[in-house]
């Protein structure tokens, strides 16, 4: 569903990303590990085409991003560390207007049952977003894959700044998502969360995937050591 | 996809209250100045009936005199006022309304409103034209400097980009919602002007074909404001932060409304300089006494003239000629001095014209200026029309002399300079009717302006389109 095939990308010469082969299947979460600036949010920039790849290529469901920008991003939907939204409108609102941008006209009541879906009621999906706390521009953002019906989600930092009850309500979420054949590609500082939910754990270290394991290959190892023995700390 | 874009910027301008603020107040600005001018221009249309049928009464009422006495008793006439003056006054403000006919003189237009006028003229008229000019480009730069930069300073454009929106239908959806916003907010004024309208009366100053001009007007002021709203939208997804979009886009207002045209008036006077009034006043008499040439004094011109009538009749004194020469020569004088004042404003007003023309054409550098001589030429204001009147008034004038001359060489005694007319001869010089140019003299006037308009529009899609390739968010 989302792959990338020797992806590199280079920034005054220097490699943000270098072949970067990945393959993640529909239902599948994939976890990126990696310090800041190893190339994880430049990735998934290559991955939603706002870059252009120096090298190699990547697809979603096999739409070349590169060349079918477009369409390789009809497939997706992207939640950012913050999920940005317009303030002078409701989250029902800004549900409608997205889900539409996407492709996807749905009317109010299917819009508030989206929403509520991801733990967002009717009382504050109604009120405007400029009073929302991050956790729930969050489910407006999974509310927002739903309605698009994603075949695959990139996420950049979901859960940092979360508390740990909207961190765990929103891992349940894409759990769910998971189960009902979304591929996903989480970037992620969050050991704990990346542990929980992923079925696999890649660690990005200058740009180079230099580890690649399945949950249960991590299931009796401690991830934090394994971390930091790839950063070669 | 396009049309959710443009709903959802449609709504969002109404909620924000900044921009309710400021289109509630240019509307409120924008209706007064139309209700004003209305009230204006029903006003002066009145006082110049008034004073049409007291001058004519003096006219009539002159009682007894010697013909070429009553040439230079004189008449006034009065020039009406275009119903489109509602809308923009142009330079009506600037080059009188009134003409003293005389003999042996053309004079200008007299009577300046803007002599009448408080030091606040300096701060510039308060019309529907001037909104519409200077503050709806303000309105559209408040509504749309942070459109597309916002939303990449607050990630959501990244959002929206991501979803698979292709940036060209992005910014042609933000250009139709704000472009209905403001829309919107000008569908009232529309109902303004169109009541201010229909309420004044009388065909005399153009009303006939008032709606086609209006409706000319519309469109420049769409193109105009078309160009703006684009412009803006380029200059937003250009710019780095919405503070520097703001600070292009407030350049770009402030030299399009505030520099431009002083600027172009100086290149224009620079280009084609015009004489001083005190100058041309002495060059025309100059050219009266010297003929055009310079050469040719008009005393031995009329000499010569004398001796060509003596031998045509076959006379040796002009007091045996069967009509008064003094009447004859008062007719050649006239048709000399014509001769002069036909070259002399020709010529002043043939480059009054050019550096209207050069000021229009500045107008591919900032669009007020192209937009400012669509709008006269179609309200009736400008310079072309104000020429028409005086031409028409001339013409007035010289028909009225050639009356009395006409009298005087064939009813009063041969080598009389005296002699007394009536009520009568008064009759004979009919009333000053003037019928404004047609509908196609200010479409023509107006079509420089207009193309220069439609150049501007086109380049501000051309920009957004070209804006629109390079969107990228942050």
């Amino acid at each position: 569903m989302l792959e990338t095939k020797k992806l590199t990308k280079r920034f005054n010469g220097e490699a943000a990303v270098h072949k970067l082969s990945l393959k993640i299947e529909a239902g599948e979460i994939f976890a990126l590990l990696g310090p800041n600036g190893s190339g994880k949010t430049t990735t998934i920039n290559l991955l939603l085409g706002f870059l252009s790849p120096d090298e190699g290529e990547a697809r979603v469901d096999g739409a070349n991003v590169a060349a079918d920008t477009i369409s390789a991003r009809r497939k997706l939907a992207y939640i950012p560390e913050q999920v940005m939204l317009y303030p002078r409108f409701s989250g029902v609102e800004n549900l409608d207007y997205f889900s539409s941008l996407g492709g996807r006209r749905r009317n109010r009541t299917e819009l508030l049952e989206l929403l509520a879906r991801a733990g967002l009621p009717e009382e504050p999906a109604l009120r405007r977003v400029s009073t929302y706390s991050k956790g729930m521009r969050q489910k407006v953002g999974i509310a927002l894959a739903l309605a698009t019906e994603a075949k695959a989600l990139l996420l950049d930092e979901p859960t940092s700044g979360l508390d740990p009850a909207a961190s765990h309500e929103f891992s349940q979420l894409l759990r769910k998502l998971a189960g009902d054949g979304v591929a996903v590609l989480m970037a992620t500082h969050d050991l704990f969360r990346a542990r929980e939910d992923a079925n696999r754990i890649g660690i990005l270290r200058a740009g180079q995937l230099s580890g690649n394991y399945t949950a249960k290959e991590l299931k009796d190892v401690d991830l934090e050591q394994l971390y930091l023995r790839h950063l070669g700390k | 996809m396009i049309l959710s874009i443009a709903r959802k910027e449609f709504r969002d301008a109404w909620r924000d209250g900044r921009f309710r603020w400021a289109a509630g107040i240019i509307l409120v600005l924008l209706g007064v100045a139309i209700l004003m001018a209305r009230q204006q221009v029903e006003l002066s249309r009145v006082e110049r009936a008034a004073a049409t049928g007291m001058e004519r009464d003096n006219w009539l009422n002159q009682g007894q005199k010697n013909s070429h006495s009553a040439g230079h008793y004189g008449i006034y006439v009065f020039k009406p006022v275009a119903p489109l003056a509602v809308f923009d006054r142009g330079l009506q403000p600037f080059v009188g309304n009134t003409v003293f006919l005389e003999a042996h003189r053309q004079n200008q237009a007299a009577f300046l409103p803007a002599q009448d006028a408080t030091a606040m003229r300096r701060f510039g008229d308060l019309t529907a034209a001037a909104c519409l000019q200077l503050l709806a480009p303000l309105l559209i730069i408040l509504l749309t400097f942070g459109t597309l930069a916002g939303e990449r300073e607050r990630g959501t454009l990244r959002q929206v980009l991501s979803l698979g929106v292709h940036p060209r239908s992005l910014v042609i959806g933000k250009a139709l919602g704000l472009g209905g916003a403001l829309g919107t907010l000008l569908l009232p004024i529309a109902g303004v002007g169109i009541y201010a309208l229909s309420r004044i009366p009388g065909v005399d100053a153009g009303g006939d074909d008032s709606w086609l001009r209006l409706s000319l007007m519309a469109c420049a002021y769409l193109l105009y404001l078309g160009a703006i709203l684009s412009i803006c939208l380029a200059v937003s997804a250009l710019a780095p932060t919405s503070r520097s979009s703001l600070a292009i886009l407030l350049i770009f207002w402030a030299g399009n409304t505030i520099l431009a045209p002083r600027l172009a008036s100086d290149l224009s006077q620079w280009m084609l300089p015009t004489p001083k009034l005190a100058d041309f006043d002495a060059k025309v008499q100059k050219a009266i006494q010297q003929g055009l040439d310079g050469h040719n004094p008009r005393n031995e011109r009329l000499q010569e003239f004398r001796r060509k009538t003596l031998e045509k009749y076959g006379k040796k004194n002009v007091n045996e000629l069967p009509f008064n020469f003094q009447g004859l020569v008062m007719l050649e004088a006239e048709r000399m001095a014509n001769e002069v004042y036909d070259h002399h404003f020709g010529e002043l007003w043939g480059r009054l014209e050019a550096q209207d023309r050069v000021v229009t054409w500045t107008g591919l550098a900032a669009p007020l200026l192209s937009l400012r001589s669509a709008s006269t030429a179609l309200a009736g204001t400008d310079f072309t029309h104000h020429r028409h009147f005086s031409v028409a008034a001339e013409r007035h004038r010289r028909e009225f002399v050639k009356v009395l001359n006409e009298d005087m060489m064939n009813n009063t005694k041969p080598g009389a300079h005296g002699g007394v007319a009536g009520r009568e001869l008064w009759e004979k010089l009919k009333p000053f009717r003037y019928r404004p140019p047609a509908f196609a003299h200010a479409v023509s006037g107006a079509t420089p302006g207009r193309a220069v308009l439609c150049l501007w529009a086109v380049a501000g899609w051309v920009a957004l389109f070209f804006a629109a390739g390079r969107l990228k968010p942050n």
